[in-house]
């Protein structure tokens, strides 16, 4: 394999986080809580949409259509259904987190019961012939995920920013008590941030799946990939994570090329404890003029 | 204003109330030894009922570990299945590569544990929450490569079989010896973490969950109390792996997985928040519904997480809890008498 296509696989393994990434911030900004259910919502995303299609012959575009909807129903069941009745009722937030994490697994596992405990095939969306990058070959699914991955960190950005619901996130996420008292409708928010966050998921695993297959237990390491990336980017800025993602996305193509498979974890795991002693904000922090 | 009469009868219900804060929990401590004896007859019936009695006392052991620093003091840590493997690792090197007692092994994989868990915690004393998730659970990840990785330590992804059975002072303890011995075992660290939940160091610890300000301003170091938390729970955590390493005779990379990190936080919740008895009880269903359901093998982890999600919704702080609230408002409603 040739430099310019480890490049390559560097930024689609990027992008691909950084959309994680970018899930989990939305979430957190939004409401203070992980989402550690990003990964399962984006694996059943792809799993529904390959299941559609492999085993019941559906047609492309309605199978896709099933996935994302049925990912944003999901995200929404969880902050109506799960996460808000149990915030509701206790003061503690361990409760919340453990009800996260269940729904990680319950995810996981119901889709293994549903769509089967095989692993199948990613849908390719775009079938033109592959780009001729050198030597190296650069596939339609490639282009497809990364200028999504651009056009949605647009979007997001243009959104948090500019529009008043963004702008409404993260007031709420930033004090979500004083939101209430001056009547902000911090019900619609959070609903607003778990759903754009199961859409983000939803295109994540779409996209990747064509690259790397999709199977029901790909969930937890999805989750954790993505809460690498608000780790190591961190929760100050919107494109902290296409940053940190790619970031990582070369330390996972690169390392295990030139080292072992295995250090990138430990490469991780250093960096991690590098910043949260020197810069625990993350690489990117929110700049506050006085 | 209260009349004299009022004022006894409310302070006589304080004082029961203030008694039964500070008075360890015989009832639950009974309730548990009974679930005991009842699980050591269940085991009683066969090897594989043994088996899975022993790993209950290693989840248990791993959720009782879990209990100090995630319920009592409020700090998420992801590592425990590091931790676990931490002590079974060092139950595995020492039988393999020295003549040591495996007990030698057992206190060096807890200080082993404790030790990575106070680095770990010093590297975000003073930084929130999720940090020290963030950062023990990429340890976590890294361990478990580690382990993976290092054939000639480890042994790799084959890990280490053939320990030796457990001996102490010369007495080798027979299979039934070392179920009785683990059950016991549990018993004697729950009881441990109750009284350490009571005590005076408990309340501080379980104020720092609710307010770590007023707790640092009235002068207790309160990172210095997290670190010790976290030492602790990670080396309660280590017996766990130990205990089952000495009872199966092995132990490799995917016996204490990050995997099993996430269905361990479910164990301190699932029996209630109240009491550490809870952590075992969420143990053994967990036990019961992932690894002993023959007609629903395939989708144990399915009905524990959709229980699980169903009782946080019903009760936020567990089953036993949510029995003790029960039992109360039954009591109250037989002891009630009609008023004029």
């Amino acid at each position: 394999m040739g430099e310019v296509q480890l490049w390559v696989s560097t930024v689609e393994v990027g992008c691909f986080f950084a959309l994680l990434g970018l899930a989990f911030l939305l979430v957190w900004q939004g409401t203070g809580d992980f989402n550690f259910a990003i990964g399962p919502l984006a694996m059943i995303a792809a799993l529904c949409a390959s299941w559609l299609v492999v085993e019941r012959d559906a047609a492309l575009w309605p199978s896709l259509a099933a996935g994302v909807a049925l990912v944003l129903v999901l995200s929404a069941v969880i902050e109506l259904g799960v996460v808000r009745p149990i915030s509701s009722r206790t003061t503690h937030h361990l409760p919340v987190v453990v009800a996260i994490a269940a729904v990680l697994f319950a995810l996981m596992q119901g889709a293994g019961v549903v769509f089967g405990r095989s692993s199948l095939p990613g849908q390719q969306i775009l079938t033109f012939d592959p780009v001729t990058v050198g030597d190296s070959v650069v596939l339609p699914s490639t282009i497809l995920l990364v200028v999504t991955t651009l056009v949605a960190f647009v979007l997001v950005i243009g959104w948090v920013r500019l529009t008043p619901s963004g702008r409404l996130l993260r007031a709420v996420g930033n004090n979500p008590d004083a939101a209430n008292v001056i009547g902000l409708p911090v019900s619609r928010v959070r609903v607003t941030a778990f759903l754009v966050a199961g859409m983000l998921a939803a295109l994540a695993g779409l996209l990747y799946a064509p690259k790397s297959g999709v199977g029901f237990d790909r969930g937890l390491t999805w989750t954790i990939a993505g809460f690498l990336v608000v780790v190591v980017g961190g929760t100050g800025t919107i494109w902290a994570p296409l940053v940190a993602g790619l970031l990582l996305g070369m330390l996972e193509i690169f390392l295990p090329y030139y080292f072992s498979a295995s250090t990138p974890d430990y490469v991780l795991l250093v960096l991690a404890l590098g910043f949260f002693a020197f810069r625990p904000e993350g690489l990117f922090m929110k700049r506050v003029r006085a | 204003m209260a009349t004299p009469v009022e004022s006894r009868a409310d302070g006589g219900r304080a004082s029961v109330a203030l008694r039964r804060r500070v008075t360890p929990d015989l009832r639950s401590l009974a309730l548990a030894v009974i679930g005991s004896a009842t699980l050591l007859a269940w085991a009683s019936q066969s090897a594989f009922n043994q088996d899975l009695l022993l790993l209950t006392g290693a989840y248990a052991l791993i959720a009782l570990g879990m209990y100090v620093p995630f319920v009592m003091v409020g700090k998420l840590s992801l590592a425990y299945g590091a931790y676990a493997a931490m002590g079974g690792y060092s139950v595995g090197l020492v039988a393999s590569r020295s003549s040591w007692p495996l007990i030698v092994a057992w206190v060096l994989g807890a200080l082993v544990a404790a030790t990575a868990a106070t680095i770990l915690g010093l590297a975000t004393r003073r930084l929130s929450n999720w940090y020290l998730a963030s950062v023990t659970i990429l340890f976590a990840v890294a361990f478990e490569s580690w382990l993976q990785e290092n054939d000639g330590i480890t042994g790799g992804a084959g890990g280490i079989a053939g320990i030796r059975d457990f001996e102490l002072l010369g007495w080798t303890l027979t299979r039934d010896q070392s179920v009785y011995a683990a059950v016991a075992l549990v018993l004697v660290v729950g009881l441990a973490i109750d009284r350490m939940r009571l005590s005076a160091w408990g309340v501080t610890a379980r104020t720092v969950r609710e307010e770590p300000l007023v707790v640092e301003t009235s002068g207790v170091r309160v990172p210095t109390l997290v670190l010790l938390a976290l030492a602790f729970g990670a080396a309660v955590a280590s017996l766990g792996g130990a205990l089952f390493t000495s009872s199966v005779g092995s132990i490799t990379p995917d016996t204490f997985t990050v995997h099993l990190v996430f269905l361990a936080l479910f164990m301190p919740l699932i029996g209630g928040v109240g009491t550490p008895w809870g952590a075992t009880l969420g143990a053994a269903l967990v036990v019961q519904l992932t690894l002993n359901s023959s007609s629903i093998s395939s989708s144990g982890t399915l009905i524990l997480s959709v229980g699980v999600i169903l009782m946080l919704l019903l009760s936020p702080n567990g089953l036993l809890t949510m029995a003790d609230r029960l039992r109360r408002v039954i009591g109250d409603l037989l002891v009630r008498r009609p008023t004029r």
